[in-house]
């Protein structure tokens, strides 16, 4: 079979990819690293730390996440723009979800240049970490992230920057799922929109806590949770080398 | 479980209103201004939209006792097999034929009833609407089966019953154009529809008919074709056939997709 595909067709299928593959899989490490927090400055510090100690780092940060993120961001505000929003007539579920993913992909548009001009370059101008970004500072990552943190507004702000990133991803692998035709039957749909949920409230969870491990040590969960792997720790904190 | 128990008697209006108002958009002709006239009609039981409208035609006088033209529609067969009567009632598209005053009144708990005509139609005066594009999307995906030739082609192949059943189910479809309306992705011709779409899978699933399967896969798949999906489904849950309008579009995008990862290996 000869099938001429379109553009259109080629961008829609480069978008549901983009958010799974390089954006989707980043999630899922990004909150590893933030729920090292738990445990602690030293801890999250380490693990930032190794992040830049990675080989071919600045690579897989402009191809594997600045590129597709870029990509993704703008074209679906472009398919957001398309949206003839209906659900107040007809009112299902998956009509509201429909909704629900433009609304998310557009606050998570402001909210992600927000979030990587403050923590990843540091330039947002009034706050702490102006200049003095994340990136770069992997010794002193958590007293920068806690310091914007002390912030309420700038803490809730990236509270709702994780659940609309849940539950943006998790029911963007539905779409990919159903899309790709690869979730086909209706029961099949129930299943997955079921398991989507659960992995939104999960992440969501994993998000918000780490988040809040930067103003209260262990986060929601008892210090005590925490305290095995603070005492189990081997390596002391690096003292400055003199030769 | 005892039949007698399981058996629930349809719920029924208790307390009619005296009179029903019917807000109806009218349009002088196509590119004119849309406006609102409310009509009044004594309840009477057993009303459907249609002899309602049949009523207000004999005497087109709007509440404010204003002298009007009788409201303008489309009807066929009263039966919902025809689908040409499809208009939005109370802000949701379907069959007016079908549509009876006494469930719409127990639904909306008021007594005013509001007919617009298909917001994604041309608009050619009234409820009437012009639906001349579902034609055009059933030729971009070839919906036909080419039989003519110059010899006899004798007896198709059999089919089987699964196939026949699945075949039976898209072949409901009536052109009414609820999938469309209904749909927030559908409008400015950059998605041909789910309509579209069910009846190419009908054409491809035919023994003869799958021969011109690339040519309806072509037509799903330029820039205005089956891309643009944006998979609320509210397609399926509006199709007064009960199509599996969201199965046909997924079995598509599943042949679309292998072809478009795996059909560049073959070359």
């Amino acid at each position: 079979m000869a099938i001429k595909f379109s553009n259109t067709f080629l961008l829609r299928k480069l978008h549901q990819l983009t958010g799974v593959v390089p954006l989707g899989a980043f999630f899922f490490v990004h909150m590893y690293t933030n729920s090292a927090a738990m445990n602690g400055a030293r801890s999250f510090n380490k693990h930032v730390q190794d992040i830049h100690d990675m080989p071919y780092l600045i690579f897989i940060e402009v191809f594997g996440i600045f590129i597709p993120l870029l990509f993704h961001s703008i074209y679906g505000v472009l398919i957001s723009a398309e949206a003839r929003a209906n659900a107040v007539n007809y009112s299902y579920g998956r009509n509201w979800f429909y909704i629900f993913q433009r609304v998310t992909g557009i606050f998570l548009f402001f909210f992600l240049l927000f979030h990587i001009l403050n923590l990843r370059f540091g330039l947002i101008p009034g706050l702490e970490s102006f200049g003095n970004p994340v990136a770069g500072n992997g010794g002193r990552a958590f007293d920068i992230v806690a310091t914007e943190f002390k912030h309420i507004a700038i803490l809730i702000f990236y509270i709702f920057g994780v659940i609309a990133t849940a539950w943006h991803l998790a029911y963007g692998f539905w779409l990919f799922a159903v899309d790709w035709g690869i979730v086909i039957g209706e029961k099949a749909q129930k299943i997955g929109l079921y398991a989507s949920i659960g992995l939104a409230a999960f992440l969501s969870a994993v998000g918000i806590n780490a988040a809040i491990s930067f103003v209260d040590p262990c986060g929601l969960f008892p210090a005590s949770f925490c305290e095995a792997a603070e005492k189990n720790k081997i390596i002391e904190p690096e003292a400055p080398r003199k030769f | 479980m005892n039949p007698a128990n399981s058996h629930h008697e349809k719920k029924r209006l208790e307390n009619p209103p005296k009179s029903i108002k019917f807000k109806i958009q009218r349009r002088e002709k196509e590119g004119a201004n849309a406006y609102w006239e409310t009509f009044e009609l004594p309840y009477r039981r057993n009303l459907n939209v249609i002899s309602a409208l049949m009523d207000i035609r004999k005497n087109p006088v709007t509440v404010e006792g204003k002298q009007t033209t009788p409201p303008v529609w489309d009807m066929s067969c009263l039966e919902q097999v025809c689908g040409i009567c499809t208009m939005v009632i109370d802000g949701r598209v379907r069959q007016s034929c079908s549509a009876l005053i006494d469930d719409i009144l127990l639904e909306s708990g008021g007594d005013t009833v509001s007919l617009a005509p298909m917001s994604k139609f041309p608009n050619i005066r009234d409820l009437k609407v012009d639906r001349s594009q579902m034609f055009e999307h059933l030729k971009q995906v070839h919906a036909w089966i080419e039989l003519d030739g110059t010899y006899d082609l004798g007896p198709g192949p059999a089919i089987s019953n699964e196939t026949a059943q699945e075949r039976y189910a898209y072949s409901r479809c009536m052109t009414c154009g609820c999938c469309l309306e209904a749909c927030p992705q559908y409008g400015d011709d950059n998605y041909i529809g789910p309509q579209a779409i069910a009846q190419a899978k009908l054409f491809n699933m035919h023994p003869v008919g799958k021969t011109n399967t690339e040519d309806r896969l072509n037509g799903l798949m330029g820039d205005d074709g089956i891309t643009a999906c944006g998979n609320a489904q509210n397609c399926v849950q509006v199709c007064p056939m009960s199509i599996p309008l969201t199965r046909a579009i997924y079995e598509t995008n599943r042949d679309i997709t292998v072809n478009a990862l795996f059909g560049w290996l073959k070359k």
